[in-house]
């Protein structure tokens, strides 16, 4: 038993302080990624209910794509395909050097255009549980389109989309168990580490799972506190 | 608020990340990727430092070249691919010069060359490991590696198993899942003298196969960067014949680098 808690002590013999340093990663990428795969995801939910039938095609395309293809694919596609490309066209516009993309910024690209495709679903629901009447009053009041999705449109929307971009947010959470692939050293990263020098695999991978869980507990917690703020006006 | 600062958190991360480091004519500056889970060539140890007989020999070597050096951790999977757009421009990992590999990157010449071995059940009595002894058993060892490709050029007959590092293969192999296992000799006697010492034992050493397993380890480049090999060759054969080659091997693996 001391041997497990010397293990994952802190300081310069234990892995604690190794380990916290990588739940910060997961939790920060998680947290980056967040309001950019909301938002793309919101553009193409938006985009796939457009009149145009080549801008509706697209969104279908981006959807069918991201949703099909596996996410280490896509880090990888980003990480080292994004490189290789960035590289060309920097050369190609006759700069020196070498130019590169930071295994964050390919982790938070990578992992925001899944989250963007699997919350878009989740958006066009919402969208259509607005009704075309709400539209129609506010083009009577007078609003622009601009204006009526963003006062009328937007504050309802959130209200029915939370319990799907919940699941969207808590999925994002342990996908972010990829990014060691990339060089990031988030808390499976630590964990595997940790195992190979030390030979103990069950204590390293059972701090690891209670990580991602007090991550995913405070995460229910917190989207339950939202949900029941959002649903105040609905309370009976 | 807290959205806007992680964001700006993520764009100050993206804008260090963009490196522009000109590939001027005398090199300073070498970044060396490796894998940090392979002990005792290089890993973490608990102060998320790298540790290992590769460290302390390239750190060495870099001394001696004055040039400033820099250790990137990257997974097995993609080291290859890093190293080819550039995320670093050595690998010095344990990887040996395999004709496959040749195809895509160049490798400085040898600095050492790991014997090999098969490890099984201690009640294995025989130490025949040929393919027809080995029919219908199940084998494991860590994926794109010389010994996993070894095993997909011979062992047709036998289940085979491929793991992500050569941890996960051990486990499998005390849980039981697995018949053997084949790796680096000296990764299999720290799993033997650890967690393997009451299941397991070497069961006979593998032959090197020229054309799979390669002539030994050498330090992979870009096929561009003649330079560079120059360069790290002309380390590599000073440190063989001073000494500091076989100092870092004595200490990490307790015999010579090159048998």
């Amino acid at each position: 038993m001391e041997k497990y808690l010397s293990l994952l002590s802190f300081g310069d013999t234990g892995w604690g302080d190794e380990l916290l340093q990588g739940a910060l990663v997961t939790i920060s990428i998680a947290l980056a990624t967040l309001p950019f795969g909301l938002a793309l995801g919101l553009l193409v939910a938006l985009a796939s209910r457009s009149q145009s039938k080549i801008i509706s095609g697209l969104a279908t395309l981006y959807t069918t794509v991201f949703r099909g293809v596996p996410e280490l694919l896509t880090l990888y596609i980003i990480y080292f395909g994004g490189q290789i490309l960035l590289q060309r066209l920097w050369s190609g516009l006759g700069f020196s050097g070498s130019l590169s993309i930071s295994p964050f910024l390919a982790g938070m690209m990578a992992l925001g255009l899944v989250l963007a495709a699997f919350s878009s679903e989740v958006w066009v629901g919402a969208l259509n549980s607005i009704s075309k009447g709400q539209r129609e009053g506010a083009a009577a009041l007078g609003l622009t389109r601009g204006q009526a999705f963003r006062l009328v449109v937007l504050p309802q929307l959130f209200r029915v989309a939370l319990p799907g971009l919940g699941n969207n947010w808590m999925v994002l959470l342990k996908e972010t168990s990829l990014v060691s692939v990339i060089t990031l050293q988030d808390v499976m990263f630590i964990a595997t580490r940790a195992n190979v020098a030390t030979k103990e695999p069950f204590l390293f991978f059972s701090a690891a799972l209670l990580i991602y869980l007090f991550f995913s507990i405070l995460s229910a917690w917190g989207i339950g506190r939202m949900e029941m703020r959002a649903n105040r006006g609905f309370a009976r | 608020m807290t959205t806007k600062r992680v964001l700006l958190a993520a764009a100050a991360l993206a804008i260090t990340g963009f490196a522009t480091g000109a590939q001027a004519q005398a090199i300073t500056e070498i970044k060396i990727g490796t894998e940090g889970a392979y002990p005792p060539y290089n890993n973490l140890n608990a102060k998320k430092e790298l540790e290992g007989f590769e460290i302390d020999y390239m750190n060495d070597l870099c001394a001696k070249m004055k040039v400033k050096c820099t250790w990137v951790v990257q997974d097995w999977d993609g080291i290859i691919p890093a190293l080819l757009s550039k995320k670093y421009d050595v690998i010095v990992a344990g990887m040996n010069a395999t004709p496959e590999r040749q195809k895509r990157v160049d490798f400085t010449d040898v600095y050492t060359s790991t014997p090999i071995a098969m490890v099984g059940a201690k009640s294995i009595t025989s130490t025949d490991i040929s393919p027809a002894a080995l029919k219908g058993k199940a084998i494991g060892a860590q994926g794109s590696t010389i010994h996993m490709n070894f095993l997909e050029a011979y062992y047709k007959d036998s289940t085979i198993r491929p793991y992500p590092t050569q941890e996960e293969a051990n486990l499998d192999l005390l849980n039981g899942r697995l018949d053997y296992i084949v790796a680096d000799l000296e990764a299999l006697e720290s799993f033997l003298k650890d967690k393997g010492k009451d299941c397991c034992k070497i069961v006979a050493e593998v032959k090197r196969d020229a054309a799979i397993h390669g002539p030994g380890v050498g330090m992979a480049i870009r096929k561009e960067d003649a330079a560079l090999k120059a360069m790290l060759n002309k380390a590599i054969a000073e440190s063989k014949t001073d000494g500091t080659l076989d100092k870092h091997a004595m200490k990490w693996l307790g015999k010579k680098a090159i048998q």
